[in-house]
């Protein structure tokens, strides 16, 4: 190897050719794959990926990215050939409608990254707005998560809510009162965690498979 | 690499003129990686500790796991370790080109930059501007900057190889071209993937691992064996054991490393042959490694105890053989039967672990202080401070990674057996998870002591005596030490 030029163009081939093969080619073909086609009732038989009408699916996951949920939670159903999560009860879907199964590309549509996730310190939560109903529990949950799970290891995210002062009622929302010298105060949740538990609410990723997926 | 006689006097002044230019930015990446290392080794520590009482950070939202485990790793990684890439880079391209250094104001000024994108990308994620994308967790509008301040660092080191006189080329500076190269592309293609384009959100997170795993094995691997090719044939006065070996193993690791890395997130929701591939190409990576690993035992052969006394070898050796291990392991979990039990679990980031700390890191260390002496011309001040260092490092690692593999078997193990509750799988991890902290603990102590002596030789405090090179322990009678005397001779 005498010279830079030879030596550039060949590891350039050597890194042009994977670089082509594992991220130019099945972005693209996936970009094509898991295209939204709006439902048009003149037309019922195209058989559409239907916009799953989460306006605050992007502000919900900003949540989630900046307090690095993703660091202990995973969006991801594997298979059965690799590994056991798709017959844990309430991890893969409605399995009284028959609807559970793998986690699919497609589920995540509208959403600027799939936050897969890394290790599961904590459960997966690809359809936990099957699981969890109710955002007064997820409040409660991210206020003071022990309290809630009994040996959960997640932090309080107290930076999610505000505290102000009762004024008539408590609020529905609130997770906690306080007295301040007299005064009542109530923690309540803030913009921030409203999108965050809107995003988890809305977490289920057991859509019926498009015919027009299938077919391809 | 090759020089196993006694240099002529003009080369011994050239080496030293080389030496000397390139002062001041080795000692300010030398030091500054250090830092991070340091700041690095400590967030480890409390972020492990953060899983085991979380109830101590629950008023400190910019310090609970999410947040403070990945400024523990960006911290490692774009702090420590590409900066002592850089400096090493830096120095064995100028040696093997036989290049001075004609920019160290810029050099110094371009890592300067460097500085202040690491510690802007490390508070955008402690302020919640992170992107909870594993190793690119920095604000997306960080990476421009972050690109720009690399090329202009590692420009220098691709001009000291094109002007270079002699028109062959040596193993190691391949490997620093190849990972020089390989930077910008997979940096630049995995933030316009994920940012820029409005493709499928599966794709980016598929192009993420595959980011993490050419981070790895493409742009740190390759200084770390760069300086091994170096330091084993330079110690021990003996020429490489096979130049068509270190071919094989270069050749095999740029051909095989692009192809991996999506097996992370194999029954991942993406089509099912990217996470094979990678699977496959994972243990391909097993050639490369034996290559090399092979390759520097042989080189070695006879003269191995040397590593008990030459710090550097030792340091390069350590990290020769956890490349191998970190291979293997990585080649194992890349197969479905190991693979679905470890996977989404602590295991994988203390397989990465055993690749960045057990074999670069610890690489590194045997660079510096094979490198450090020579620049500032003093010895290193106290050998059995070196053998702390070394002992609690390795130890250190190894206690990590074999505690977050266990902490992955026994989470795996549990989430496998779908009947068991979740919690368990949280409670059974757990033990492993507070030792995790103590492992975080001695590599911290350990390198607290590398940065004592660091600072030493940077105020010019190190040892002055006659007697040669700093050793781990009073070296034998055939101890091969005279290049480093006739160097430190030319340099008075």
């Amino acid at each position: 190897m005498n010279s830079l030029k030879p030596f550039l163009i060949l590891i350039a081939l050597a890194f042009l050719m994977p670089w082509l093969v594992l991220i130019v080619y099945p972005s693209a073909r996936l970009k094509a794959y898991v295209t939204e086609v709006a439902y048009a009732k003149e037309d019922d038989t195209k058989d559409a990926v239907f916009p799953t009408g989460r306006s605050y699916l992007v502000a919900g996951a900003r949540v989630y990215a900046a307090n690095g949920c993703a660091y202990c939670h995973t969006q991801m159903i594997r298979p059965t050939y690799a590994g056991a999560d798709r017959w844990r009860s309430g991890w893969s879907g409605r399995e009284e409608d028959g609807l559970a199964r793998e986690t699919l590309p497609f589920d995540f549509l509208g959403e600027r990254y799939a936050y897969l996730g890394v290790q599961r310190n904590g459960p997966d939560l690809s359809n936990v707005g099957h699981r969890i109903k109710e955002a007064k529990w997820h409040y409660d949950h991210l206020y003071n998560p022990r309290k809630v799970v009994a040996g959960s290891i997640m932090p309080a995210f107290t930076n999610l809510f505000t505290t102000r002062p009762v004024v008539g009622q408590v609020s529905e929302l609130a997770v906690d009162v306080v007295d301040r010298g007299g005064s009542q105060y109530e923690v309540v949740p803030s913009g921030e965690a409203k999108a965050l538990v809107g995003y988890l609410l809305g977490m289920k990723k057991d859509q019926k498979v498009p015919k027009s997926i299938v077919a391809k | 690499m090759t020089t196993d006689t006694l240099p002529a006097g003009d080369d011994v002044h050239l080496r030293a003129r080389i030496d000397r230019s390139l002062r001041f930015p080795l000692l300010f990446f030398f030091t500054s990686a250090a830092g991070w290392l340091c700041l690095s080794s400590l967030l480890g520590f409390v972020s492990a500790l953060s899983l085991n009482v979380p109830e101590w950070f629950d008023r400190l939202p910019a310090l609970h796991y999410g947040r403070l485990y990945p400024v523990h790793v960006n911290a490692l990684i774009y702090g420590w370790a590409m900066q002592a890439g850089f400096g090493v880079s830096l120095w064995l391209m100028a040696r093997l080109s036989r290049n001075v250094l004609r920019n160290p104001v810029t050099l110094v000024v371009a890592g300067h930059v460097w500085n202040l994108v690491v510690s802007v990308g490390l508070l955008s994620i402690l302020l919640g501007w992170g992107t909870s994308m594993p190793w690119l967790d920095f604000h997306r509008g960080i990476s421009p900057v972050l690109v720009i301040s690399y090329v202009s660092i590692v420009i220098w080191i691709v001009g000291m190889f094109a002007s270079r006189a002699e028109k062959s080329a040596f193993v190691s500076q391949l490997y620093i071209l190849a990972s020089v190269f390989w930077f910008p592309w997979i940096y630049v293609t995995a933030n316009g993937f994920i940012h820029q384009d409005d493709g499928a959100a599966v794709m980016k997170a598929a192009v993420n691992s595959w980011y993490i795993s050419n981070m790895i094995y493409m742009v740190l691997a390759p200084v770390a064996l760069a300086a091994s090719y170096y330091i084993v044939p330079k110690v021990t006065g003996r020429p490489v054991f096979s130049y068509a070996l270190a071919n094989i193993g270069f050749w095999s690791l740029v051909l095989f490393t692009g192809w991996t890395g999506m097996s992370r997130y194999m029954g991942g929701p993406l089509p099912a042959w990217l996470p094979t591939v990678g699977g496959a190409a994972s243990i391909f990576l097993l050639i490369p490694a034996l290559a090399v690993v092979y390759n520097q035992v042989k080189t070695m052969e006879g003269k191995l105890a040397w590593a008990n006394y030459s710090p550097a070898l030792r340091f390069a050796f350590f990290g020769s053989i956890a490349f191998l291990v970190g291979v293997a392991l990585n080649a194992i979990v890349s197969t479905f039967p190991i693979g679905r039990t470890l996977q989404l679990t602590q295991a994988q980031g203390g397989i990465d672990l055993v690749a960045v700390y057990g074999f670069f890191t610890m690489t590194m260390f045997g660079a510096i202080y094979f490198i450090v002496p020579r620049i500032v011309g003093c010895e290193w001040p106290n050998g059995p401070m070196i053998r702390f260092h070394f002992w609690f490092s390795a130890y250190g690692i190894g206690a990590i990674a074999a505690f977050m593999i266990f902490a992955g078997l026994a989470q795996g193990h549990v989430i496998a057996n779908y009947t068991e509750e979740f919690i368990t799988a949280v409670e059974r991890g757990k033990p492993y998870l507070a030792a995790l902290a103590i492992g975080w603990f001695l590599i911290g102590l350990s390198n607290l002591s590398f940065v004592a002596q660091l600072a030493l030789m940077v105020i010019r405090r190190g040892r002055r005596d006659d007697e040669g090179p700093t050793l781990i322990h009073k070296k034998p009678e055939d101890y091969f030490t005279h290049e480093l005397v006739t160097e430190k001779a030319a340099q008075a």
